[in-house]
């Protein structure tokens, strides 16, 4: 009886506990905002909104050109390279491995730049003036989905990188073994 | 003579016979606008509204779009050999420094400071 009665007591404890982490750790994500922060979010966000505007539109340009260079560097070189070695040799698995993975990371920047424009748009659709605390969480998921977009980004240049130096690799072996 | 026949005539018709003519634009403007609805979900689902520089907000940058049409790439058939090799190194290697050369999405332009939302109550992390 007392074994049970101890044992519930632990178990209390434990849920009690757990219960309260849980609540502090909402209250944290949800603390929410000074006036003084408001007020500040208030008075620039019109010029916050402009640089934001600037900045959709700069970022679509460059989706445009870095999209199209980096679906070239797949689609016309990578691609038509490793089928004409698959010809030749079975070496290239590394090659072929490295073309597939830039193949998925650039669904993966396609799909994180839609996030990230879409979050856009809706941010700047968004009345700063009278729903400020609003304003700001939507440019916090935005920065939130740029940031994706970027990692992708670095993802991309790093495979393209060790394409560059897999090649490298491949022509010295391959010019090795055919003399 | 004739519009009294074709009066006439009318007034036998029923109800539904009447009224086809609408019926048939009615249904058709439906259709156009469904099928409209369909294809701007399409447009703005598959990432294409993305990569529409038409749009309003974008006049300024369109005339700054690279055109590729003049890259024709690393043909995939023929010699594996020291020249084929040095032709894919040869178009390889400029666009790869191209895409690798430029920092781009980076965060810094989006961040508090930049914008002027930052907190002025917190305390500075310089």
């Amino acid at each position: 009886m007392k074994r049970m009665a101890i044992l519930a007591a632990t178990l209390s404890i434990i849920i009690g506990a757990s219960f309260a982490v849980s609540a502090a750790v909402q209250a944290d994500d949800a603390a929410p905002m000074t006036e003084a922060h408001i007020a500040r979010i208030r008075a620039s966000c019109v010029s916050a909104q402009a640089t934001l505007m600037q900045l959709h539109a700069s970022d679509a340009l460059m989706r445009v050109n870095r999209g199209q260079l980096f679906e070239s560097l797949s689609t016309r070189l990578m691609v038509p390279f490793n089928s004409r070695i698959a010809k030749y040799t079975q070496q290239n698995v590394s090659l072929v491995e490295l073309a597939s993975s830039y193949d998925g990371q650039l669904t993966a920047f396609r799909s994180n730049y839609q996030q990230y424009e879409e979050a856009m748009s809706r941010t700047l659709k968004i009345d700063c003036q009278n729903q400020p605390v609003s304003f700001y969480d939507g440019v916090t998921e935005t920065r939130d989905k740029r940031a994706a977009t970027h990692d992708s980004v670095i993802a991309l240049q790093k495979t393209i990188q060790d394409y560059g130096t897999q090649f490298d690799i491949f022509a010295k072996n391959f010019q090795e073994g055919t003399k | 003579m004739i519009e009294e026949q074709l009066v006439a005539e009318a007034h036998g018709l029923s109800r539904w016979e009447r009224h086809k003519f609408m019926l048939l634009v009615g249904l058709t403007i439906a259709t156009a606008l469904f099928l409209v609805w369909i294809a701007l979900g399409l447009y703005n689902s598959s990432g294409a509204a993305q990569l529409d520089l038409s749009r309003p907000g974008y006049k300024s940058v369109q005339s700054q779009v690279t055109k590729d049409d003049t890259f024709n790439g690393y043909p995939s058939t023929g010699a594996m050999n020291k020249a084929a090799l040095d032709q894919f190194r040869g178009l390889y290697a400029p666009r790869a420094t191209q895409a690798t050369g430029v920092d781009s999405f980076g965060g810094d332009v989006m961040s508090d400071q930049a914008l002027g939302l930052d907190d002025p109550s917190a305390p500075s992390t310089e």
